[in-house]
């Protein structure tokens, strides 16, 4: 049997259940004499160890087996665990995933777990019970007279696994023909270590020697039995039969059929505008069935894209778990939103960024119980961790009540870098996040082990620019920081605003659009020598779009203002007319040195013209 | 007509390792169920000729849903699937009522074998 075709699936399955042994252990930790976790992590490393040794993954299979047998010792003895096993435990956790990883590379013998075995299995020796405290139900078989009945003998297969419950099977199999008696060895030795899969006993029963025989070897695993006679049954041949009922699917097709999907919208978009122009009814008709089922067909592969985030939510209370432990600090972790949908792809490219704010957020945010208790706060420090779902974007916050970005230190950082001028006196959130993700900012005066040197804002903001998000920071001295993630649902296909400035046509993605208004040049101001829309009893900053793109000539008398919004912070795009709504298939580009900051990629709209995407954060 | 079989185990990958042994010997798995609570429930459901049971799983472990199958079914026929050292458990499976065993890892032909003896 070929079983690399289950390698993917025992892989993802497998980092389930870590992530439950884990999530578990943690809630163990945090309760060391509650029995609760203790049966959902034996279920976990047993559910591994089995699915291991089916692919043949002997270390991983070994190692989950001696970690399952410390376990069954909590099991049976209820008592609490201390803290030295329980870093064993998590030890065993890491080196599981370790030895998956390698295994599923065919590395297997490269991870080397021996001194790992040794002190699981000194663990499991200490805290075993002993044989009577475990309370086992046995089968008892009635003694009879010796001689009454036929003698019946059997002897298992060699190979045969678990011969003690193969020969309780045997004995449960004749004992409808009859009643047993003088059963050899004991029940308690068939169960036993030493049984060699020889088994005898009487049977008084009315039944011939074949219909004894069959029945017995009915059990299975019989390689031979003498009762008088030794006809035996031949086996049957095992049906073939070519039916399957389960699909896999492999994320790679899942892209494959995305990006077939983005061009069938894009040659839809080509149809329909075609239709447009020549007005056949009939023809019209039928674009607009096919333009319902593309919609569909794209929502249905959306939607198997789909995933809860908490498949990348679910590592990071072991992570944060063992950041405060290793900086001595006290952190109490929560995570919200969990079952937020994002599209796979998206999910995948968080992970990392995530990491770096929740590391900041321990190591730089949370101050030290003696700190915080001197700053006149509780001792242990809050994490949280929440997705929630806002306007059609997903919405990501990171947020810790710590000690806050120290700005005086920022800005003299930035000052000496020239990043804002000499004369600056303040910084406020928006130029906080953008002095921070200047690339390689350092906030942190020494180097630390956790975060490595500097804080990597500039990861973060520049991942989620590449996803089509964007980042926003508040920060309070003394009370905290706030990292706010913006992310479209899904990639490849997003609602666009369809602008057009001078001779030129631009997709503006409406996950940061507010609102659209009219430029009435009687509320314009210029403050600073910006200038500004008054909108609601509201200044709104004004970008032109005419002048960033250097577009000669007189714009149209009537501008239309587009509100663009990350976060608090608004700006309005003039453009010079607005095309209507459209869904655009995103093509990510690089684009070449020396182009505007203002593009996130490219796409090619119904009417086959390709159109520059305008990124808001790079307006903003 | 194929027998109709009922998986039971926690693991999808386990599930569908046994769904795909079954199926492509030709019997028909007409449900799965990834604890003992649910297979009680899909038994009640689908009645099916056969049934393979997980010891260890969430809810109410494999030995307890045997049980309270063979409450409901004297006649069930159930095939458990166990690991490697469970042998007590097995035990108390078979004195539960179920029929037959098969020891992880699985091996296909060791699988059907059980399975045809169980079916009789």
């Amino acid at each position: 049997m070929d079983l690399s075709q289950y390698a993917e699936l025992f892989r993802t399955e497998t980092r389930d259940h870590l992530t439950t042994l884990n999530r578990l252990l943690l809630e163990w930790e945090q309760q060391p004499e509650s029995p609760e976790p203790v049966a959902g992590i034996f279920r976990a490393v047993h559910t591994i160890k089995g699915m291991a040794a089916t692919m043949g993954y002997a270390r991983v299979a070994d190692l989950a087996h001696r970690a399952e047998t410390l376990l069954d010792a909590f099991r049976q003895s209820r008592r609490a665990v201390t803290e030295a096993e329980l870093e064993l435990l998590f030890k065993t956790a890491d080196a599981l995933e370790e030895l998956v990883t390698a295994s599923v590379g065919g590395r297997e013998q490269s991870v080397d777990v021996t001194p790992l075995l040794e002190a699981l299995d000194g663990a499991a020796a200490q805290g075993r019970p002993g044989e009577a405290a475990r309370g086992r139900r046995r089968i008892s078989f009635v003694a009879a007279p010796a001689g009454a009945g036929k003698k019946v003998d059997v002897i298992l297969s060699p190979d045969s696994p678990l011969k003690g419950a193969r020969a309780m099977l045997v004995l449960q199999r004749v004992a409808t023909l009859g009643t047993v008696h003088a059963v050899e060895p004991a029940p308690a030795a068939i169960e036993g270590e030493a049984f060699d899969g020889h088994l005898a006993f009487r049977l008084e029963t009315g039944a011939d020697a074949a219909s004894i025989e069959r029945e017995v070897r009915l059990a299975g695993d019989v390689e031979r039995v003498v009762v008088e006679s030794t006809e035996g049954a031949a086996a049957e041949a095992v049906g073939e039969g070519v039916r399957t009922r389960h699909v896999r699917v492999d994320l790679r097709r899942l892209d494959i059929l995305m990006n077939v999907i983005g061009e069938l919208v894009t040659a839809r978009g080509r149809v329909e505008h075609l239709a447009d122009r020549l007005r056949d009814p009939d023809l019209t008709d039928g674009v607009a069935t096919l333009s319902t089922l593309t919609a569909r067909l794209q929502q249905e592969i959306i939607q198997a894209r789909m995933t809860p985030v908490w498949q990348v939510f679910d590592r990071f209370p072991r992570l944060v778990r063992d950041l405060s432990r290793q900086l001595g600090k006290q952190v109490t972790f929560r995570v919200e939103g969990k079952e937020i949908e994002l599209d796979r792809a998206i999910l995948d490219e968080i992970g990392d960024p995530l990491v770096h704010l929740l590391r900041n957020a321990v190591d730089h945010g949370i101050e030290t119980p003696d700190a915080r208790t001197a700053a006149g706060k509780p001792p242990t420090g809050q994490v949280v961790l929440a997705a929630l779902r806002d306007r059609g974007t997903v919405v990501i916050v990171v947020s810790d009540d710590g000690r806050g970005i120290d700005r005086t230190r920022v800005l003299g950082e930035a000052r000496r870098r020239g990043v804002v001028d000499a004369g600056a006196t303040e910084l406020p959130d928006d130029l906080l996040l953008r002095v921070l993700s200047r690339s390689g900012f350092s906030t942190v005066g020494e180097v630390s082990e956790v975060s490595g040197r500097g804080v990597g804002v500039d990861v973060v903001v520049t991942r989620l620019r590449e996803l089509g998000g964007s980042v926003e920071v508040k920060s309070t001295e003394g009370a905290g920081t706030t990292f706010t993630l913006r992310l479209p649902p899904t990639l490849a296909i997003v609602q666009a605003l369809l602008a057009r400035v001078g001779d030129e046509r631009y997709a503006l993605p409406l996950t940061h659009v507010a609102e659209t208004v009219e430029l009435s040049t009687g509320a314009v101001t210029e403050i600073d020598g910006r200038e500004a829309l008054m909108v609601r009893d509201r200044l709104l900053p004004l970008v032109r779009l005419r002048r960033v793109l250097a577009i000669a000539g007189d714009p149209p008398a009537r501008q239309p203002v587009v509100v663009l919004q990350l976060g608090d912070r608004r700006t309005g795009l003039v453009i010079d007319r607005m095309e209507g709504q459209r869904e655009i298939v995103v093509k990510t580009f690089a684009p070449p040195k020396g182009t505007l900051p203002i593009f996130s990629g490219a796409t090619v709209l119904g009417d086959g013209q390709p159109v520059l995407i305008l990124d808001a954060g790079g307006l903003v | 007509m194929s027998h109709t079989v009922l998986v039971c185990d926690d693991a999808i990958f386990m599930r569908t390792m046994i769904a795909d042994i079954l199926a492509q010997a030709g019997y028909e798995v007409v449900g799965e169920a990834e604890s003992g609570v649910q297979a009680c429930e899909k038994y009640k459901q689908l009645k099916p000729d056969l049934v393979t049971m997980d010891i260890v799983m969430p809810d109410m472990g494999g030995i307890d849903a045997v049980r309270e199958i063979v409450k409901f079914d004297p006649s069930a026929r159930i095939l458990m699937c166990s690991a490697m050292g469970q042998q007590a458990l097995v035990v108390e499976a078979i004195q539960a009522g179920a029929k037959d065993f098969v020891v992880k890892p699985f091996q296909p032909s060791r699988v059907l074998e059980a399975v045809q003896r169980v079916l009789g």
